[in-house]
């Protein structure tokens, strides 16, 4: 027989380890879930559809100089001309070719954001695009960063704010089709709001091709449970003719999908 | 109103229209090379069911009554879209009869852009096409090939 006094010492010693445990094992698990340790910066994990909430102003057009206005303009009107005509130009995506920075935060098809140590993941199904923010270290000098889709992205939490800044995307990766120099900069915020919308304002700048910064904003609504699906351009029947035209092929290659 | 007015007002409004369908459809290449303003209705035997991005593809073998046969391309939407509708790769399979509703292409070719298919088993889908209303129906008896 153990005396009483013992057992429930024991019993006291046995509930503070499975409180210790249990504490341990939870501190464990928010840590693998949410590195980042700042109690401010949101849970933004998971993916997400655009939403046109009435919360999201309108997109401006580009405020470019008058010169390159005139052409964007022209190449805007001609755009719709043409499929009016039921004759659409081709574009980059009769190409397959991905849409790069900032219009794959357009999010055409879900997005989903990845938080990890050190980096913010965001991927886009359409074309399966994949841009990386990198936390806390400091931008590259732009003629540092191999022009390419996405450019070089780092980011900083100010608050529960993300604050990315963006340089190094080519110049023929064009956004509504508005021209860009090599300079561009692309300067985000993305926070989440009380009403579950999460809001990318994007803010353009380019002396060289723009009066003032273009400054329009992107929202974003989760889909719970909803896993990114593969996407590869592999076949586009559709093509850009000598014109420039789109046109259709019609018969059919010889083995591409099942 | 004289009707060349009427006409320039129908083909303004159109052209809204599409510049707005374009615009949803964004990063999307455009639907505007078929024709917006009737739909053919065929039945015939899958030869294919090309599963694949950007977008999908059906073919089709339609017989008329004298023994021929006419072969149709027909361009779906993306394979992306339609799985979150509802659609599976295994959905046709070759030698299935099937039904469909089509926007020809306006350059004549026997191609068109898919809008709604009625499958083997009878189940009629939808194709998700962006601004799929844009694309007047004609009655099937109303249709010239």
């Amino acid at each position: 027989m153990i005396p009483a006094k013992a057992s429930r010492r024991f019993s006291r010693r046995i509930r503070i380890i499975a409180v210790g445990l249990l504490t341990l094992s939870s501190f464990s698990l928010a840590y693998a879930q949410a590195p980042q340790t700042a109690a401010s910066i949101p849970d933004i994990t998971g993916s997400w559809e655009r939403a046109r909430d009435a919360s999201i102003p309108a997109q401006p057009q580009p405020p470019l100089k008058p010169q390159y206005q005139k052409e964007w303009l022209a190449k805007t009107q001609a755009v719709r001309e043409a499929a009016a005509k039921g004759a659409p130009l081709a574009d980059r995506a009769t190409l397959c070719l991905p849409e790069g920075m900032p219009a794959m935060m357009g999010a055409t098809f879900p997005i989903e954001i990845l938080q990890s140590k050190g980096q913010v993941t965001i991927i886009e199904e359409a074309f399966t695009q994949v841009r990386r923010i990198l936390l806390d270290r400091p931008q590259k000098a732009i003629d540092d960063v191999e022009p390419g889709f996405y450019g070089n992205s780092v980011g900083l939490w100010e608050g529960s704010t993300l604050v990315v800044d963006t340089v190094g995307v080519r110049e023929n990766v064009v956004f509504q089709n508005a021209p860009h120099s090599a300079n561009m900069r692309i300067k985000e915020r993305i926070s989440l709001g009380a009403n579950g919308i999460l809001r990318d304002e994007i803010t353009i700048e380019d002396p060289e091709k723009l009066e003032k910064p273009w400054t329009f904003t992107f929202g974003y609504r989760r889909i719970p449970n909803y896993t990114l699906l593969e996407y590869i351009c592999e076949d586009n029947r559709e093509y850009a003719d000598e014109k420039g035209q789109q046109k259709i092929r019609v018969a059919a290659p010889e083995n591409p999908g099942k | 109103m004289n009707f060349a007015k009427l006409a320039m007002r129908r083909s303004l409004c159109l052209a809204v229209i599409l510049f707005v369908a374009a615009m949803a459809a964004e990063a999307h290449h455009s639907f505007a090379m078929y024709d917006h303003s009737r739909t053919l209705t065929l039945k015939g035997t899958a030869t294919k069911f090309q599963w694949s991005n950007p977008h999908a593809y059906l073919e089709i073998d339609v017989h008329d009554a004298k023994g021929g046969v006419k072969h149709y391309t027909l361009e779906g939407t993306s394979i992306n879209m339609m799985q979150r509708i509802g659609w599976r790769s295994n959905m046709i399979k070759f030698g299935d009869s099937i039904k469909v509703v089509m926007a020809p292409v306006i350059s004549g070719e026997p191609v068109g852009l898919l809008l709604e298919v009625t499958l083997a088993n009878g189940e009629t889908k939808q194709l998700g096409v962006p601004a799929s209303d844009t694309f007047k129906r004609t009655p099937e008896q109303e249709q010239r090939p």
